[in-house]
């Protein structure tokens, strides 16, 4: 199955949301293999218990792939909404919210379909002051016990987690319906992207928060588990009112909610009913939420995208900001101090390779040692020693790797072991005439034995010869089966040129016509009138009999 | 005894007077693929340390974006010191003179897969059987230092050899986009980018997985535009957005879905978080450097829209089946 196919270069798509198949749990799977033969069809099974884990209490910080705006970044971010992009698309919705305590769809009907998912993580956003940043803690000690309970008690988790006031926490907690519309996953163009350590396929899941920051003011943006967290998420959000443009009619009703809380346990304190003294306990009311991610960042000053690339120092390699600071010389070399090997000090120029104008490639090459690669200027007398310094950064980048340094033994081995062989081809070509293809490629990769052995063998033959018949085609022509004459006796043949043509003679080859030597006449047999040959099916059982008892000897058996 | 038939010495000096060495061509002479592919990375200065590419901290101040040639000299010396590893005779030297002019023209054609082999997207082998083969070309790049690296990582960054007008579509103009050899942040927050080819035009975009979200705010009125279902702006009254009575910076995500749902269409209907999405974004800022022969301007080419699909749900059977293989 292939991925959908990603978006074209400069858009994005946007999903709703992607779920797992397969929601972090245990899970026992069964196999039953029916099998059928003679004695009947009984069923192979197997049960096997397997887990599916994935992150919960805790998120591995390499699983955040961007958050905005930038974690400690200072910037009028006052009109933006906080969010984290998470590499693994399915994160938010793979565990679920509410299975303890089903919160519910919004009571007037207008929410999202019924089998939507709900993200089981909110992005809130708190100002510094509000919130204390918990390390380490027991999970009892962060969750309520029944939401503890309705996470089927995990013993031993110790998790990050974040406090602040209660009626805070109400106040800026999204609603059940609000954190499904503020988490979407979304699928980018990744062609022209940056090298990123990880690699990232483009999918991203994202999570919104709903509160807008303050300018001049510094917040920590809290990505959290709400997970069974039915006592926070609501299935209504609070009351709203489109926004006012004066923002002093709705003042701070965060405070008045503490102080009328305050006063009551001023009331309560002489009180001695022990429920309501329990009360007066937990009354400065805080509540903790598990922490899975945090980042601060300050709502002030000149630093969105926008403003930092519009306000760059723009130039080519060399440009500085004060002239003379460092010192460059137009071709933007570099005077830089020296020690040389001697120990003497000196001045030299330095240019790395990066260049303000196009440079020609240097064909010498290649160089041997650091050293060839010096140059020394006319117009200063000083060294130049760029090249040099590229030498030897590549010398010793190459021999930190240590496999590198076998890849090149390798590289050269094969190169010598070919040119050695190239070498003793030529040696021996000069004693011992060989059949050898026309190029060296071809005769690289000749097996070499056989056409020695060819060689050597037809030198044995022909002798030391005299230098008249230095191939001893006379010789061989003194041969019978080479004789014209011979051969005409022999085969029968109508004409001594007949047999010179088959020979592959020259004189006389055109227009002759060369008959093929008669064949032995005989005549056709059947196998019935060879099986009546007695005399010869003896002889050839009798020959296999001696060849059955060599055998049984042989073997050393009766049988 | 009889004499060996080729004799170290024989075989030397015939080395020596021989220039071609094994041809280049005969398999047995090619460079290893480990070889090969740490010179090409060596090509784009991929390890070389920082100080030798900016030998002075006032070369690239803090913000600030310098364009440059690579020295082709310079890297090709950068080679020749990376094969001087266990060069400790003549026959080394000889056979790498006789290999040079080879590795050079290989390397030329290798290095431009190695962006591919850092995002791990090819095996060396498919990379090399999918290599452009025309000849080798100029190298230019950038290289970047600012908070706009640090803050916003994964910023899209492209090279035209023309320039481009405004709001151009990156997916039709492709054919004059240059090839980026090599897009890396260097240090959280200095970037470089290699390109082949002189550009006319540089353009850096805010990342978009990061295309924020964001209201328009006066005096604790916050407003959302109206926009189509592909994020363009379809112009009108703006949106007011709720806010909650218990904290007024805490916007009414419910009951802002309830008033965008009421005007579709033109605007999306309102399904879940994607549409619900295209209604809240910002803009992304698309930065364009023009102008060449050592004078770079910057140049405002004002936010662009970004074409965004709403896709449908993650129901389709083809999405499901990818969201397994992730998980599993």
């Amino acid at each position: 199955m292939s991925d959908p196919a990603p978006p074209p270069k400069g858009s994005m798509f946007l999903y709703d949301y992607a779920t797992a198949p397969l929601p972090p749990d245990n899970y026992r799977l069964e196999a039953a293999t029916n099998v059928t033969f003679d004695g009947g069809s009984p069923s192979l099974k197997n049960t096997i218990y397997f887990q599916v884990a994935g992150p919960r209490f805790t998120l591995p910080p390499d699983f955040v792939a961007g958050v905005f705006p930038p974690a400690n970044g200072h910037g009028p971010f006052a009109d933006s909404l906080a969010q984290i992009a998470i590499k693994r698309r399915t994160l938010p919705w793979e565990r679920p919210l509410d299975k303890g305590k089903p919160i519910g769809p919004p009571s007037d009907g207008k929410g999202l379909p019924a089998d939507y998912p709900a993200p089981w993580v909110g992005l809130l956003l708190f100002e510094e002051g509000e919130y204390t940043l918990l390390q380490n803690v027991p999970l009892e000690n962060v969750v309520p016990a029944d939401v503890f309970n309705r996470l089927q008690n995990p013993p031993n988790i110790l998790c990050d987690a974040v406090e602040a006031d209660e009626s805070l926490v109400r106040a800026i907690v999204p609603s059940r319906e609000e954190l499904q519309l503020l988490a979407h996953v979304r699928s980018v163009n990744i062609e022209d992207r940056e090298l990123n350590v990880e690699g990232s396929d483009g999918w991203f899941a994202v999570v919104v928060t709903n509160r807008v920051p303050n300018p001049g003011k510094k917040y920590r943006a809290c990505l959290v588990s709400l997970e069974e967290r039915s006592d926070l998420v609501l299935r209504d959000p609070p009351p709203t009112a489109d926004s006012k443009p004066v923002r002093t009619v709705t003042a701070a009703p965060v405070r008045d909610v503490r102080f009328r809380l305050s006063t009551r346990q001023r009331i309560l304190e002489p009180s001695p009913d022990l429920e309501f003294g329990k009360l007066v306990t937990v009354l400065p009311s805080k509540t903790r939420l598990v922490l899975l991610y945090s980042w601060q960042f300050t709502c002030e000053g000149v630093g969105t995208f926008y403003e930092l690339m519009q306000n760059l120092d723009v130039g080519m390699m060399g440009r500085v900001q004060k002239p003379g600071q460092p010192a460059l010389t137009d071709t933007a070399h570099l005077r830089l101090p020296l020690q040389d090997r001697g120990g003497t000090e000196e001045v030299v120029w330095y240019r790395g390779p990066l260049a303000p104008f196009q440079l020609t490639r240097d064909p010498l090459g290649p160089y041997h040692s650091a050293d060839q690669a010096r140059r020394a200027t006319p117009e200063t007398g000083a060294e130049d020693v760029s090249y040099a310094a590229a030498f030897e950064v590549g010398r010793l980048l190459a021999a930190a790797d240590a496999r590198l340094a076998q890849e090149l033994m390798r590289w050269r081995r094969e190169s010598f072991k070919q040119s050695a062989r190239a070498s003793t081809l030529s040696a021996v070509q000069k004693s011992i005439k060989l059949q050898l293809p026309a190029t060296i490629q071809e005769q690289l990769h000749v097996p070499l034995p056989p056409v020695v052995a060819a060689g050597a063998i037809s030198r044995c033959v022909s002798g030391s010869g005299p230098i008249a018949d230095r191939y001893g085609l006379k010789a061989a022509g003194r041969t019978l089966g080479m004789n014209p004459k011979a051969l005409t006796a022999a085969w029968g043949l109508a004409s001594v040129a007949e047999a010179q043509t088959m020979l592959g003679g020259s004189s006389g080859a055109t227009g002759l016509e060369v008959k093929p030597p008669a064949q032995t006449p005989r005549k056709n047999t059947t196998l019935e009138t060879e099986a009546a040959h007695s005399a010869a099916l003896t002889s050839l059982n009798n020959s296999r009999d001696r060849i059955l008892s060599n055998v049984k000897v042989r073997t050393g058996g009766n049988q | 005894m009889r004499p060996a038939w080729n004799t170290g010495r024989e075989s030397l000096r015939a080395r020596m007077s021989n220039p071609q060495q094994v041809a280049a061509a005969v398999p047995e002479a090619e460079m290893p693929p480990y070889m090969e592919s740490f010179l090409a990375h060596l090509r784009l200065l991929i390890g070389v340390p920082f100080d030798y590419l900016v030998p002075d901290s006032r070369l690239l101040p803090d913000e600030s974006i310098r364009f440059f040639y690579i020295d082709r000299s310079w890297t090709d010396r950068l080679v020749d010191g990376a094969i001087a590893v266990g060069k400790i005779g003549t026959r080394e030297q000889a056979h790498h003179h006789a290999h040079h002019p080879a590795v050079c023209q290989q390397l030329d054609l290798t290095e431009r897969g190695v962006r591919d082999l850092q995002r791990s997207r090819l095996t060396f082998l498919t990379m090399k059987a999918a290599l452009a083969m025309d000849p080798a070309n100029v190298i230019t790049g950038f290289l970047l230092r600012s908070g706009a690296v640090s803050g916003w990582p994964h910023m899209d960054v492209r090279a035209y050899n023309r320039v481009l007008p405004r709001n151009y579509d990156p997916d039709a103009q492709k054919q004059f986009q240059l090839r980026t050899m090599r897009l890396e942040r260097l240090s959280p927050g200095v970037l470089i980018a290699l390109f082949e080819g002189v550009p006319q035009m540089v353009v850096c975009e805010e990342p978009h997985h990061g295309v924020q979200f964001g209201v328009h705010g006066s005096s604790g009125q916050f407003s959302v535009f109206r926009r189509g279902p592909d994020g363009t702006a379809l112009g009108g009254k703006d949106v007011t957005i709720p806010v909650r009575f218990a904290n007024p910076n805490v916007l009414g995500i419910a009951a802002l879905r309830r008033k965008l749902a009421i005007q579709a269409p033109p605007l999306p209907g309102q399904t879940g978080s994607a549409n619900f999405a295209v209604e809240l974004l910002n803009l992304p800022w698309r930065q364009r450097f023009e102008g060449s022969g050592g004078r770079p301007k910057v140049m405002g080419s004002g936010a662009f829209v970004p074409f965004v699909a709403v896709a449908a749900r993650v129901q389709e059977p083809a999405l499901q089946a990818l969201v397994k293989k992730v998980v599993l």
